[in-house]
């Protein structure tokens, strides 16, 4: 293995030279350094070639991928390849990951290490996302991400808790570790992480492909979820010690979901997985069916796993769902009292909250101060889950007055108490009443 | 060969402190379905999460600290231990909780603290040579505290622990004896295995009886070698500790257990054995010379 020095510099592919200033960290295939090309800081990310089975392929698969480009924005992605050493060592080079982006890791740790520079000692920080909204928000962004790269033909194949950043207060997501992202059926070596890995690439029977990559979303999706680990229950934790073996038995030929609803022989043990005990009570049941499905079914046929756009629509479903009361309990309504069809209470205040329903859907989406929807959920063609469309606010000239604001920019037609609909410009608003409906185009919705 | 099988062996053989028999399983409940009069029972905060339960990793240094240790080589080995602890910090990741537990032999047998440390509390105490080689005595008080009783006692589930024994001289005691208590040490059996012998009184043999193979066996003469030694061993193992199943390059037929057993320890010796021969400083003085 060749390790860079600070201040070495290495030649790039098409000319000019990168400077060592720093090592970011190191993984399983390499080492990533800080960077200096082009009067700007990259991160630089260096192969230990003698850990790979097949380098001049991994390079060349690298190079097709800078040549293609990212499937969107939420990828830190390849920019420039180095000129290969003598021995064959190469690198790339990546943007850096912004501010106010924090590892996967430690959202599932809640807290992140830092080093004092001077001591070395270890300071934990506390990681946690802000708001629901936001942690909602970044479950569906992983899955976009996703959707968008097997929409590409690619497959991510090493699919795992240190592949993302994650904005804690906006729920924004930038994939990164691009760098075993191949054609779907293609594969540089790569097998996965234990635990993230598909039953069929542990068995050795299937390598990485798009199948199990779905099948590691859904595992990184519990595991932001839920806080825990799909498959470690009762009968794994009885093997006191996990050896190779017991990891070919427990996540490849005998995997079994810790809430398989036929086969209790691995329940999470209190004490151990509180986590996941406790979130399974919270989540509503059409999230917990698509979790059984992806580790039941899921399991032994490929090609039953939910798709990408599947999970999208059911986690915009449930950030529709989310109820934040006046009292500060903030979940999901499932979690609230419904004394009739279109109503929800607070169980711990007794506030409610009338509901707005939908015409293309059969939930409804509670309303309360500050709630928001966004176009793809008023406007059928789009699949833009970020833009706010209609939000619900306090009217400025007539306090104690709410309404819900038109932030889009097209007209929708509002029924006010006199029976007529009105004309509602962007950046217009109107009050919520009783027999309130409103036509946003090809939707239509009413209280 | 399965952990059934381990543990039945325990039993069967009704050893001391080695056996992993005195596991049982925590209470399970299965988490009553939300009704909506027991939504309030319990905290029901969708966003207060504990951290994700990790497997726990020991890592045990087994260090010679007998008289010939000192100076030179007692100097650089403390020292690449100190800056060596945070760069196993990052292994572990969100699964895998590291610890680190130290036990030094020389007349006396001594652990540095008297329970594994996790890494990110874990601070180096500086050691000091004196005394004869008691790695039999080690050998058995390694036996005594790997035990779900003793050292291992985590509450959720353990990798196999990481071992590794440094030297530089012939054991002045029983080591066979020790050894021999050792090997009946289920953990001991899937534990991950690594030597380093320093400078020339070091014998490999010994320490291959002690890993189980001369692959994960290497030797440092000089300083440098010493420091990078550790380095790669210390990381490499903790690493393949804490991680395990790589992807087989044949995937005409499905894994077997043979296929994976030891699997861990052959990829160990064989990682340690390609960065060995690519570390190679000769412009070193080695210790045993210039005195």
């Amino acid at each position: 293995m060749v390790e860079l020095e600070v201040g070495q510099e290495v030649e790039m592919e098409f000319g000019g030279k990168a400077k060592v200033l720093s090592v970011i960290g190191s993984g399983g295939q390499g080492t990533v350094y800080l960077v200096r090309f082009n009067g700007q800081k990259w991160a630089l990310k260096w192969y230990d070639i003698d850990k790979m089975n097949k380098p001049k392929a991994f390079r060349k698969n690298i190079q097709t991928n800078i040549t293609d480009g990212p499937p969107s924005n939420k990828f830190l992605w390849p920019k420039y390849l180095t000129k290969e050493l003598p021995d064959g060592t190469f690198g790339y080079i990546m943007e850096l990951k912004p501010d106010g982006f924090d590892s996967f890791v430690d959202i599932l740790n809640t807290y992140k290490l830092e080093i004092d520079p001077l001591t070395g000692h270890a300071v934990k920080r506390p990681v946690k996302f802000t708001s629901l909204s936001a942690m909602v928000t970044c479950v569906i962004n992983i899955v976009n991400a996703f959707r968008q790269l097997h929409r590409s033909g690619k497959s991510y194949q090493d699919l795992n808790d240190g592949g993302f950043f994650i904005n804690v207060n906006t729920g924004a997501v930038l994939v990164c570790d691009c760098d075993n992202i191949a054609p779907d059926g293609s594969n540089f070596g790569i097998g996965g992480k234990p635990g993230y890995m598909a039953p069929e690439v542990v068995r050795g029977i299937a390598q990485p492909n798009v199948q199990t990559d779905k099948y590691s979303l859904a595992v990184v999706l519990f595991k932001l979820l839920f806080r825990g680990d799909p498959m470690e229950g009762e009968k794994v934790v009885r093997d006191v010690c996990l050896t190779e073996s017991s990891e070919l038995k427990h996540y490849g030929q005998n995997a079994v979901f810790v809430y398989d609803p036929n086969d209790s022989s691995n329940r999470p043990v209190r004490g151990i997985h509180d986590n996941v005990i406790k979130f399974w009570r919270i989540y509503p049941d059409y999230i917990k069916d698509a979790f059984i499905r992806s580790f039941t079914t899921g399991i032994s046929e490929p090609t039953k796993r939910i798709i990408e756009n599947e999970w999208q629509k059911l986690f915009i479903r449930l950030r529709s769902e989310i109820i934040q009361c006046g009292c500060g309990r903030t979940n999901f309504s499932s979690m609230f009292v419904q004394p009739n069809e279109k109503t929800f209470k607070c169980p711990k205040c007794g506030m409610e909250f009338v509901s707005m329903g939908f015409s293309n859907r059969s939930y409804r989406m509670p309303l309360y101060l500050g709630c928001k929807f966004y176009t793809c959920e008023v406007n059928p063609e789009s699949d833009d889950f970020m833009t706010v469309a209609g939000e619900l606010v306090e009217n400025k000239l007539k306090p104690g007055v709410l309404g819900i604001k038109n932030c889009s920019d097209r007209k929708w037609k509002a029924k006010m108490p006199d029976g007529v609909f009105y004309d509602i410009a962007p950046g217009k608003g109107f009050p919520v009443w009783q027999g309130l409906e409103i036509d946003f185009g090809e939707i239509k919705a009413q209280i | 060969m399965s952990n059934e099988n381990m543990n039945e062996q325990a039993v069967a053989e009704n050893t001391t402190a080695a056996s992993l028999d005195d596991f049982e399983p925590a209470e399970t409940t299965a988490a009553p379905e939300a009704a909506a009069d027991n939504m309030l029972d319990f905290d029901d905060d969708p966003l207060s999460a504990t951290g994700v339960s990790r497997k726990s990793l020991v890592i045990f240094f087994l260090i010679d600290t007998s008289g010939s240790m000192k100076g030179k080589k007692m100097g650089e080995l403390n020292t690449v231990m100190e800056e060596l602890i945070p760069e196993i910090r990052r292994v572990g990741e969100a699964d895998t909780e590291v610890k680190v537990a130290v036990l030094t032999f020389s007349t006396e047998v001594r652990w540095m603290y008297s329970t594994p440390i996790p890494i990110e509390d874990f601070e180096w105490a500086r050691l000091r040579a004196s005394g004869v080689t008691s790695m039999g005595a080690a050998f058995k008080e390694l036996n005594q505290r790997m035990s779900r009783n003793s050292f291992l006692n985590s509450p959720s589930l353990s990798f196999a622990p990481v071992i590794f024994l440094m030297t530089d001289g012939y054991p002045s005691d029983d080591y066979k004896e020790g050894l021999k208590e050792l090997q009946n040490n289920s953990w001991y059996k899937f534990g991950l295995k690594a030597a380093l012998g320093i400078g020339q009184e070091a014998n490999d043999n010994i320490l291959a009886e002690f890993t189980g193979s001369k692959d994960t066996v290497v030797h440092a003469y000089s300083g440098g070698q010493l420091a990078q030694m550790i380095k790669i061993i210390a990381v490499t193992s903790s690493q393949i500790g804490s991680k395990s199943m790589t992807l087989s390059d044949d995937t005409s037929h499905e894994l077997g257990e043979e296929d994976v057993f030891a699997a861990k320890q052959k990829l160990l010796g064989q990682q340690i054995q390609e960065l060995v021969t690519s570390q190679t400083d000769e412009n070193d003085v080695p210790f045993d010379t210039g005195w």
